[in-house]
């Protein structure tokens, strides 16, 4: 299956940019969000009450279609680890603190497919609809079950993954001693338009994605049974962009891919659930840029969960 | 009567993040739904808690909204002769 619109919101300078991977900066405490101007891509009467992970996220869905010219597709697929953060506080915060009737809006848009939803009221789709939160395989979750829908009739599927992040969550993460992470906290979208069919708007071809959780007491010999079923091997591998943020010495990660390139995702995305698809979209654009004809995408965030997705060039 | 009217405006525009919108902007026979500000369901809902919230009035009839809530002077009018 081919990848034939990628679109994302970052810490870099990724937005409708086709050289950003070729400006990617290493990310500290000071960076910030880059985004668009959403007035040019969302309502002013529908914006107005979007938080940030839903700007980001039917942007960049919306971005998808307008790059592939694919209108309507046939499913609207979305990751989500930890879903709609800040309209979550701020209707919980209601809650706590206002007498009498408790509005609306921001219960509404807590849940986590009001993403995927709103995407689907933009683009006026009544075709499937999902949204999976599997904590750190939700992008891979997401992946694989629009890998399905393309096995069977579809020939066409908007899918991608968005997370943000809140200053609460800084303070969360900071009461239970995760302060490794505490100021590496970040947010993105990735969205892509997945095809059975190869057009001129093709950058590379999406293998296989596939996930294993909790066991990762053998890790190589998942990673070497998940390329023999697609007919391949670590030799035929270019490079690995691996998303551990720690979770994975670097011991192990040599022990695991000897000598093959592997770039730390995290380091140009900082921290969240679903940077996997952050990923997807770097590898993508660097096997379209010729950097590479096979590369593997390999999750282990949460050190008990393990994701792994193989991309290949058009050509292989 | 045109003090609540203005006050109306302005919890309007805070409630319901109407962010690119001055008092000025809309007029007291504008339609807040539809054509005139484009407000939709979400605000009706948003509208009804206003009311309550801020005015003690329970809505007991759904029917009767689409009538309150057409203009400001509808609102106003509505709330002069129900607030407790």
């Amino acid at each position: 299956m081919y990848i034939n619109a990628c679109s994302t919101i970052s810490h870099q300078n990724s937005f409708q940019n086709e050289n950003w991977i070729n400006e990617l900066t290493l990310l500290d405490e000071n960076n910030e969000l880059i985004t668009p101007n959403y007035k040019e891509f969302i309502a002013p009467t529908a914006l107005r009450r979007m938080s940030k992970i839903i700007r980001m996220g039917l942007t960049c869905a919306k971005d998808c279609v307008k790059q592939s010219g694919i209108e309507n597709p046939d499913a609207i697929i979305v990751g989500t680890a930890l879903g709609c953060l800040a309209d979550t506080e701020k209707f919980l915060n209601n809650a706590l603190t206002l007498k009498g009737l408790i509005p609306p809006t921001a219960f509404i848009q807590s849940t986590h497919n009001t993403i995927a939803g709103q995407i689907s009221l933009e683009l006026k789709n009544h075709n499937y609809n999902v949204t999976h939160t599997q904590n750190s395989l939700s992008f891979e979750h997401a992946l694989i079950d629009a890998i399905l829908c393309l096995n069977e009739d579809d020939s066409n599927i908007l899918v991608g993954a968005v997370d943000e992040e809140i200053p609460l969550l800084g303070e969360l993460t900071g009461q239970f001693g995760l302060d490794s992470i505490k100021n590496k906290l970040t947010s993105s979208a990735s969205f892509f338009m997945l095809s059975n069919n190869k057009t001129e708007t093709s950058k590379a071809k999406l293998v296989d994605s596939y996930t294993v959780g909790l066991n990762t007491s053998d890790s190589k010999k998942i990673i070497n049974e998940f390329l023999e079923r697609n007919n391949t091997s670590l030799a035929d591998v270019d490079l690995v962009l691996s998303n551990s943020y720690g979770t994975v010495s670097d011991s192990e990660i040599k022990n695991l891919f000897d000598s093959i390139e592997v770039i730390p995702v995290e380091q140009h995305t900082g921290y969240h659930l679903t940077t996997a698809a952050f990923g997807m979209h770097l590898a993508t654009e660097m096997i379209n840029q010729k950097s590479g004809n096979q590369i593997l995408i390999y999750n282990t965030l949460n050190n008990s969960n393990i994701g792994l997705t193989l991309l290949q060039s058009l050509e292989a | 009567m045109e003090d609540l009217k203005e006050k109306l405006k302005e919890q309007i525009i805070d409630r319901l993040n109407l962010e690119d919108v001055n008092v000025t902007d809309f007029s007291d026979d504008m339609p807040l739904f539809g054509g005139g500000l484009g407000l939709d369901s979400i605000d009706a809902l948003e509208l009804i808690v206003l009311l309550e919230n801020d005015y003690g009035i329970e809505l007991a009839n759904p029917e009767e909204g689409k009538e309150i809530f057409d203009t400001i002077n509808s609102l106003a009018d509505y709330i002069q002769k129900n607030r407790k």
